[in-house]
């Protein structure tokens, strides 16, 4: 099989569990850092990396706020990134049709 | 490909090696992990359901029981035997606490739970769902104070009961709808439809029948949605998980 077929942005475990989560909510809709790393189960630096790989790639939004005093971080999956993994998920469905044809 | 790894938590039991992942433990991981994420996200309409159709049911049934009467010749006994005719009666204090306290505790889960549902989330659906929550609110606030309105036009006993339960049953019914339409569920239109269809046969039904009909079709009603819903959503996960179990031997070479 090859590799180009899958995204490398998203085929890392971590950021496939990222993206899956972030893709799960409606478009239009974000997550809460704390929120996400509770779903996750990931320490905040983990996160964080691969937070930053997936905004760098264009996949993911990072928007930083303030809830009264408190400060608040939101993520979102771009356009791109929804696509992305919708591709993704659609070359694995290929994959499995066709490995278990 | 595999730069990262040192990245990735390899202490937790759903996080195998990157390697070691086949297209269709991978697809499962997927699945999983976005199943996860809307049940954290999202408030569980089997559970509100539930809570709803217990009330409804146990509290209408406490109503009927209460106030249902059966003439018998002279005597107006409570019911017992089938024979004579059914008469109204109003139902006793005991009846309304239970009948009130079950929708009290329906009403805070339901505010409890989908908000703990949806803390942590912004956007599009939390702004959707914040203007449904006022909605409910602002109805039975305007409820209230027709019910007043009508009792202070000196309504009787009888047309204020059928008026509670019926203008109840509306606003629940017509907020399903819209629920439906907001959130694009066919399954809460249809129970929007059949408390409107139970608003209608329990007034018609008249004192005391419209305890029981709220009771068993409004309260049923709450109950077999969800069942269907509990149902469904077996059937999607079996789904889900048959091709991915059939197709396990393909390898994703990474």
């Amino acid at each position: 099989m090859p590799e180009t077929e899958l995204d490398p942005v998203i085929h890392a475990p971590a950021r496939l569990r990222v993206v899956a989560t972030l893709a799960a909510l409606g478009s239009g809709d974000e997550l809460s850092f704390p929120k996400l790393q509770k779903l996750l189960g990931m320490t905040a630096g983990n996160l964080s990396t691969h937070l930053r790989k997936l905004e760098d790639a264009g996949y993911v939004t990072v928007t930083k706020t303030h809830e009264g005093r408190t400060p608040a971080t939101y993520l979102a999956l771009t356009t791109r990134g929804r696509a992305a993994f919708e591709d993704y998920t659609a070359a694995l469905n290929t994959l499995l049709r066709g490995a278990g044809a | 490909m595999t730069t990262d790894d040192a990245d990735a938590p390899r202490t937790g039991t759903d996080e195998p090696d990157e390697r070691a992942l086949d297209v269709a433990e991978t697809l499962r991981l997927i699945r999983e992990q976005q199943d996860q994420a809307r049940d954290a996200t999202e408030p569980d309409t089997r559970l509100l359901c539930l809570a709803w159709g217990v009330a409804w049911l146990v509290g209408y049934l406490c109503l009927w029981v209460s106030a249902v009467r059966i003439a018998d010749g002279a005597d107006v006994v409570r019911l017992r035997s089938g024979a004579g005719q059914v008469v109204g009666a109003q139902p006793e204090p005991w009846a309304f606490w239970v009948f009130f306290s079950l929708i009290v505790a329906a009403t805070v889960l339901t505010i409890v739970h989908t908000v703990a549902r949806t803390a942590g989330t912004r956007g599009v659906s939390a702004r959707t769902g914040a203007m449904y929550g006022w909605s409910w609110m602002l109805g039975f606030a305007c409820y209230g104070f027709v019910l007043g309105g009508l009792a202070r036009a000196g309504a009787s006993p009888e047309v204020m009961a059928l008026a509670s339960n019926a203008l109840a049953s509306i606003v629940v019914g017509l907020l399903y709808l819209g629920c439906a339409v907001a959130f694009d569920s066919r399954g809460l239109f249809v129970l929007g439809v059949w408390m409107l269809v139970t608003a209608g046969a329990a007034t018609f039904a008249g004192l005391p029948y419209t305890y029981l009909v709220m009771a068993l079709a409004g309260g049923g009603g709450f109950l077999v949605m969800a069942g269907i819903e509990h149902l469904l959503r077996l059937r999607r996960r079996r789904l889900a998980d048959g091709p991915a179990l059939a197709g396990r031997t393909g390898a994703v070479d990474a």
